[in-house]
């Protein structure tokens, strides 16, 4: 190259070799992903800004299951929230159940009779295990593993039926009632549990040995959508995905309720906080969940179902047709409502996402006067945006799910 | 007991089947070549009372060209459309398709098969208006036809006299099941493999739909990654068996090694079949290589294609599935040659019916590739697709000019293959035992670093 060429190329500014490594302009492209879209638990929508396939940004638009919960619950007495309370989490539902009926005891000061307590805790453990089941399944099913998903839902259904059993419903399963529980167990129901217990064990240990020593599965979920401990904390993360991000929290511990200060079991804990540690932690529960609810037929006895306190549960049938005390009490009951002090509360309990709260305001008339929820898997979706940014377009999938997004409680 | 029966009594009748059907394939190839000799004969290009080499292949050509695309793959690809309903059901504790029945029976749900057609041709061809029309119409095309080209290299059956069939007139010509026998052979299988990418790229891109677009970028990065491993490991059996031509490498596979074992692909070349059947897993598309699907992520890039067109995208994955089958049954399981008895039945049989039990023999295998791929489908999650270049480039490609390697090495020191082989053997142990010895450790090592610290948490 002649030296007048150099110096021209000098005057210009010609190319440098900086300029090869200068990363291309390029487009950025909006997707949207949902509202119908597989991979959207319910119907929620993302709005994805990519560049390339890595997310530049993440807007999540809910509100497509929108109810109208809390307004909804105001209107009807006390005891009528409770079927709303089934289409919070749906997966598992009597978890909601015994929420809002522990939150209502709190405020009416009752003890509920020792075996109504162990039949909470019970079905509530049954729909611990649905849920994480629901949840492995998906995952398996959103990363391709189809497979994975029947064996899970066919263990769910399982577990299904044996509520149905108990509560004629299989889906929005009704069973706690403030003061206590609808009924008591069918004949033979807990041997019955037990066999479908141990069919859901060989499902469970399946999935595992189909997932988590499967190099594509480890890949896919090690070191994606990782959430550390601090930001966890700070996230407002509760319940399995707090855990799996190292924080031991479980409010089964923390703070017990029902039986589970009688029970022994463990809380397992994560160390990474990613998408393949909230696997483990779910499979962990599944296996301590397990191990309760044996504890639990164990220890179980006879006994009451209900309080026997007329202001709060209706009285048996022979004493509303025969005495005049239980006709009064049941049409106050059925015509106003419980009559539940005037005050304000906070009940909390450890559902299978994290923290369920119910903040409940009583007026003192038999009608909820407000009722706030906590649902526990809003703040792990409000944090999606935050744990997706820079991600790959295929990382949002199943880190989408392993938060566990249920459209019922996030949209109240 | 009574069942264990009734599946052996059903499989043996299957391969009974198998071997009746290839037979008549023969048969079907050697009239073809025998009455295009007498067209030939008739139009006077070639003298009465000879065989003209030309006109006996010809005729066989559009004979296999019959039987082999038009039964064998058509019918193939449009059973598993069936069969993965069936066999996924079967991995899944489901029942799987049952509804239509034909007089009360559902037939293992082979009705499935016609309503599905009837279903994708009656469906409205919807599409979008801003499409690239040219494009759009053709892709699915483009998807469909470069499968059918490839399965005209697989050597479905050995060649036979056409004496056997016609008697002495005839003699001294071949007939095989194989519709082109073309030198250049595996060269001929890369060039057209990589062109089915086009319809899935084209497909995405002339879609005018975002997801559909990710998908076709999706199949043309998996593309290039894939390629080149599937080209290098293959040089090792072209280096093994000295050709090119399918047909002779199944010819090549019958020589005995190691005392008598036969020099299958799969001894000789255990590295080459595994990074082999890896890239061509890739090829079709399927799980764990979805991603231009990757139907929960983008849904896929045929999302705009509806009715035929659709039909014919997956019907294509099917074929893919097929074809990939029979040729690694051909390069590297030993082609048509039956492995048991194989010398038994050469002497007793008549060549005819020797060359129809090698057909079955080739089509047992091709239906077991089929079933082992549908099973790796229904079991794997989906790669990611910067999971997939890595995997291809930094440890498919290296692991395959390894092999390339260290073959021209064990071929240079001793060109009777007993050094490859035992060095195939080796490979082989030693990747079982790795495996094994994996599988138990991972439970105890890394991985479960979470489930360890699971119990410690506690309180």
């Amino acid at each position: 190259m002649s030296t007048e060429v150099k110096e021209v190329l000098k005057q210009v500014g010609g190319p440098r070799s900086s300029e090869l490594d200068a990363p291309l302009s390029s487009k950025r492209m909006l997707v949207n992903l949902g509202p119908s879209h597989p991979a959207m638990h319910g119907t929620a929508r993302a709005v994805v800004e990519l560049e390339g396939e890595n997310i530049a940004s993440c807007k999540l638009d809910i509100g497509f299951l929108h109810r109208g919960f809390e307004k909804s619950c105001e209107s009807v007495t006390w005891t009528q929230v409770f079927p709303y309370t089934d289409r919070l989490n749906y997966v598992s539902s009597i978890m909601n159940n015994v929420g809002f009926a522990l939150a209502v005891e709190k405020l009416c000061k009752l003890e509920v009779p020792e075996r109504a307590q162990y039949l909470r805790t019970i079905t509530s453990e049954i729909h611990r295990i649905c849920d994480h089941l629901t949840l492995v399944g998906a995952l398996g099913l959103e990363l391709g593993a189809m497979t994975v998903f029947l064996y899970a839902i066919e263990g769910r259904d399982l577990l299904w039926d044996r509520l149905t059993e108990l509560c004629g419903a299989r889906l929005t399963s009704n069973y706690a009632r403030i003061g206590g529980v609808s009924r008591d167990v069918p004949e033979g129901w807990i041997e019955k549990t037990e066999t479908t217990l141990d069919r859901v064990v060989l499902l469970r240990d399946e999935i595992d040995g189909l997932l988590a020593r499967n190099r594509i599965f480890y890949d896919r979920t090690r070191g994606v959508g990782t959430v550390s401990r601090a930001d966890a904390i700070d996230l407002g993360f509760t319940g399995p995905c707090l855990r799996a991000s190292g924080e031991a929290y479980d409010l089964r511990k923390a703070a017990p309720y029902l039986v589970y200060d009688r029970l022994d079991f463990d809380i397992p804990v994560g160390s990474n906080g990613d998408t393949y540690d909230r696997y483990l932690i779910r499979i962990e529960e599944m296996k301590q969940s397990d191990k309760m609810l044996r504890q639990c037929f164990r220890d179980m006895a006879p006994g009451e179902l209900v309080v026997r306190d007329f202001r709060y549960v209706l009285p048996p049938k022979p004493e509303v047709y025969g005495t005049i005390e239980g006709v009064m009490a049941h049409f106050k009951l059925i015509m106003e409502g419980i009559q539940v002090p005037a005050g304000e509360v906070y009940g909390y309990t450890e559902a299978a996402n994290g923290e369920l709260g119910f903040y409940l305001v009583s007026d003192g008339s038999g009608r909820p006067y407000k009722i706030g929820l906590r649902a526990p898997g809003w703040p792990m979706l409000a944090a999606l945006p935050i744990i997706l940014h820079g991600a790959l377009l295929s990382d949002l999938v199943p880190v989408f799910d392993s938060i566990n997004m249920i459209g019922g409680e996030v949209e109240q | 007991m009574k069942r264990f029966f009734g599946m052996s009594l059903t499989l043996a009748l299957l391969v009974g089947f198998l071997v009746l059907l290839s037979a008549g394939f023969y048969w079907a190839a050697a009239g073809l070549g025998w009455g295009f000799n007498a067209l030939s004969i008739s139009f006077g290009w070639n003298p009465p009372g000879t065989v003209s080499t030309a006109a006996v292949s010809y005729g066989a050509a559009v004979g296999n060209l019959l039987t082999l695309m038009m039964v064998v793959l058509m019918i193939s690809g449009s059973m598993l459309t069936v069969a993965e309903r069936k066999w996924s059901a079967l991995l899944q504790n489901r029942i799987g398709a049952n509804r239509i029945t034909v007089g009360g029976n559902p037939l293992g749900g082979i009705p499935y098969l016609l309503a599905d057609a009837l279903k994708m041709l009656t469906k409205e061809a919807a599409a979008p208006d801003v499409r690239n029309r040219l494009l759009f119409e053709l892709a699915p095309v483009l998807a469909f036809a470069p499968v059918f080209c490839l399965f005209a290299i697989v050597p479905v059956g050995p060649a036979v006299d056409l004496g056997n069939f016609f008697g002495v007139a005839a003699a001294g010509k071949s007939v095989s099941l194989q519709v082109a026998q073309i030198d250049a052979g595996l060269l001929y299988l890369f060039a057209i493999a990589s062109l089915s990418v086009y319809g899935t790229s084209l497909a995405g891109w002339a879609s005018n739909n975002k997801l559909a677009l990710l998908g076709g970028v999706r199949a043309a990065s998996q593309m290039i990654s894939y390629e080149v491993s599937m080209g290098v490991s293959l040089v090792g059996t072209m280096m093994a068996y000295r050709t090119l031509r399918l047909e002779e490498m199944v010819v090549a596979q019958g020589a005995p090694v190691l005392g008598g074992f036969p020099a299958l692909g799969l001894l000789l070349q255990p590295i080459g079949f595994l990074i082999f059947f890896t890239s061509g897993f890739a090829e079709t598309k399927r799980a764990p290589f979805d991603l231009p699907e990757g139907e929960s992520e983008i849904v896929g890039y045929f999302i705009e294609y509806s009715g035929m067109k659709f039909g014919m995208m997956f019907l294509a994955e099917f074929l893919e599935i097929a074809v990939f089958a029979g040729v690694i049954t051909a390069i590297f399981l030993g082609g048509w040659h039956p492995l048991v008895f194989e010398e038994t039945l050469r002497q007793n049989l008549q060549p005819i019916w020797f060359a129809a039990v090698c057909g079955g023999a080739f089509l047992v295998k091709m239906i077991l590739l089929m079933w082992l791929q549908l099973v790796i489908r229904w079991l794997l999650p989906r790669f990611r697709y910067d999971q997939v270049q890595k995997l291809c480039w930094k440890i498919l490609l290296p692991a395959s000019l390894v092999n390339v390697f260290v073959t021209g090495a064990a071929i240079l020191i001793d060109p009777s293959l007993q050094l490859l082989a035992w060095i195939g053997l080796g490979t082989i142990i030693v990747i079982g035992v790795l495996v094994g010895a994996s599988g138990r450790q991972a439970a105890a090592t890394d991985g479960h670093a979470a489930h360890g610290a699971a119990h410690a948490g506690g309180h």
